[in-house]
């Protein structure tokens, strides 16, 4: 990697280094401090019982399917919510505090008037993004495979792994709709706001449309369903769900760089 | 030196001299939806010149400014630095160009140094002979962090990162506003010192005396036009002279009927005028009237800048 690259890529890098630090020790502490549970779950099936109770609909929405067992543990208190959205939270801030944030504050205009193409600075951002995202994902895949293995929560190694890989994809998915939105327009607010709002969305979807006979074809529009939608925990992953997410997430990161090279630079 | 990671801009700046034309600018327009903030501008500016650019705020000069830097894509007209158009060519005409912005933002928690070194890998590498020379010119202290810089530090800093490197062009947009009379003075001797070492200068400014003091020639904006152009001594003869005249006996009745004349007061046998265009006239019919006394006051350069940025469309 030439000086300039690593400037371009490690610049940016070190600037979200603090709150790389900061998401990658959350979600490390809520996924150890969550399957250190599980043993006293084990052996306490109240939990169980008192979902067991509750109507279908709710345990499919909120999924809690199988709540006794170590998929359905994971699932019902880590990925059916908290991690991805985390996740995805994290990728949509990331990539839009470096780009459209950065515009926004004026700290772009110091890089942009140096000899370095306008693009190459964009790019250079969406992969220090990407970088802050793999090593909150990586962290986070090692302290689930550590913690499992402390508490003897028996989980295929290939079914969490592909779990984990679907999680970050979908954070990638929404972290690059972010870099879209950001090369088009340097507001912040559209940036974040429209990354947000894809994700709810699209967690609402996949969450509640099945509930309804009406709603449940729908559900495949949702890029939470393409992540999730196969039961990753429990089924092998049809290899069609990595690409549906990781395809439209770089193109729409190569469609932000490319877009940021067309428009005006906002002055601060 | 500081280690040089991909090219020293220095030799390139030197390895390709423009005999002519450093920035060429034809009829550029610039809109932001209904607001037209650059009106079909045209300058040139030759090598080794010092241009400055003057204007109100919201005259346009920061706007052509970005558009010559390809920040801003202009609506329609054409722009040429060093012969090459800032949209293709922006990364070679940037490598023979520095910019100080009218407003430095700068990355948190960095020390100025870092700033500098960051910079320095993007551009190539800086002789620190020469950085801390600047530094201490510029009274900067290196080792402070970003965060704590007034507005007169962090122009400090831009300037010390617009003069480290050897280049062509200097672009210049409000460089001193923030600084006191003492850095406005070391920052004078910094652009004459780049000029004579072969740089142009491109100077946007609203302290005139400073481009009194540096500015080969001027170029006046206002409303997204350019109203005035030429050298400081030139728009200064434009403005209106301040005329005085005594006369032995009561003053002459056709007074007023001289061209040029305006804003007129009489006081005894002596009256008082701004005179607006050429003195012959006055001084053809004041030679026929008995004359006690006659003075006519240059004008200064704000008020000849005050006229034209004032003037009625």
């Amino acid at each position: 990697m030439s000086g300039l690259t690593a400037e371009l890529v490690l610049g940016p890098a070190r600037s979200i280094r603090r709150a790389t630090i900061i998401w990658t020790v959350a979600l490390a502490v809520l996924v150890a401090a969550t399957v250190s549970v599980w043993p006293a779950f084990k052996s306490g099936s109240g939990v169980s019982r008192a979902i067991d109770q509750l109507p279908q609909g709710v345990v499919q929405a909120f999924g809690l399917e199988g709540f006794g067992t170590p998929a359905g543990f994971l699932r019902g208190n880590l990925y059916a919510f908290f991690v991805p959205l985390l996740l995805v939270g994290m990728a949509i801030y990331f990539a839009g505090s470096l780009t459209a944030g950065e515009e926004d504050a004026g700290r772009l205009e110091l890089v942009l008037t140096q000899p370095v193409a306008r693009r190459a600075v964009f790019a250079g951002r969406a992969a220090a993004a990407l970088i802050g995202l793999v090593v909150v994902a990586v962290v986070t895949a090692l302290v689930q495979y550590g913690s499992d293995a402390q508490v003897n929560l028996s989980i295929g190694t290939a079914r969490l792994g592909a779990t984990l890989a679907l999680t970050g994809l979908l954070a990638l998915f929404h972290g690059c709709l972010a870099l879209a939105v950001a090369g088009l327009r340097s507001r912040p607010s559209l940036v974040l706001g429209s990354g947000f709002f894809v994700a709810i969305a699209g967690m609402v979807v996949a969450l509640l449309f099945p509930l309804s006979a009406a709603l449940k074809p729908l559900a495949g529009i949702s890029p939470w369903n393409w992540a999730f939608g196969g039961g990753p925990l429990v089924n092998a992953t049809a290899p069609w769900r990595y690409l549906a997410l990781g395809a439209p997430a770089v193109a729409m990161a190569l469609f932000g760089v490319w877009a940021f090279g067309r428009r005006d630079i906002r002055a601060a | 030196m500081a280690p040089t990671s991909r090219r020293d801009l220095g030799s390139l700046a030197r390895a390709k001299p423009v005999a002519g034309g450093v920035l060429t600018v034809r009829g550029l327009v610039k809109d932001y939806g209904a607001v037209h903030a650059v009106r079909g501008i045209d300058l040139e500016l030759t090598r080794g010149e010092i241009l400055g650019f003057l204007g109100p705020n919201g005259a346009g000069k920061s706007t052509t400014i970005r558009c010559i830097l390809d920040l801003l894509r202009p609506t329609s007209g054409r722009i040429e630095v060093f012969g090459m158009d800032p949209r293709h060519d922006g990364v070679a005409i940037r490598s023979r160009l520095s910019y100080v912005p009218g407003e430095l933002r700068l990355p948190n928690r960095v020390t100025c140094g870092q700033v500098v070194s960051s910079i320095s890998r993007l551009r190539g590498g800086f002789d620190s002979r020469r950085r801390d020379e600047l530094a201490e010119r510029l009274k900067l202290d290196l080792g402070r962090d970003t965060r704590q810089l007034s507005t007169g530090n962090r122009r400090k800093l831009a300037l010390l990162l617009a003069f480290l490197w050897p280049v062509e062009l200097l672009v210049l947009d409000e460089p001193t506003s923030g600084l006191d009379p003492l850095m406005q003075h070391e920052f004078v001797g910094l652009v004459r010192e780049a000029r004579a070492a072969g740089a142009t200068v491109f100077l946007s400014s609203h302290v005139l005396s400073e481009v009194q003091r540096t500015a080969d020639r001027v170029v006046v904006l206002r409303s997204g036009r350019v109203v005035a152009q030429g050298t400081v001594d030139e728009l200064r003869r434009r403005a209106r002279q301040r005329v005085e005249v005594w006369f032995e006996g009561p003053l002459p009745p056709r007074l007023g009927e001289v061209p040029g004349l305006v804003d007129l007061a009489v006081e005894d046998h002596r009256f008082t005028a701004s005179l607006a265009g050429p003195i012959r006239p006055l001084l053809a019919f004041l030679a026929q009237q008995p004359v006690t006394g006659l003075l006519v006051e240059e004008p200064d350069l704000e008020e000849a800048f005050l006229d034209l940025y004032e003037e009625k469309p």
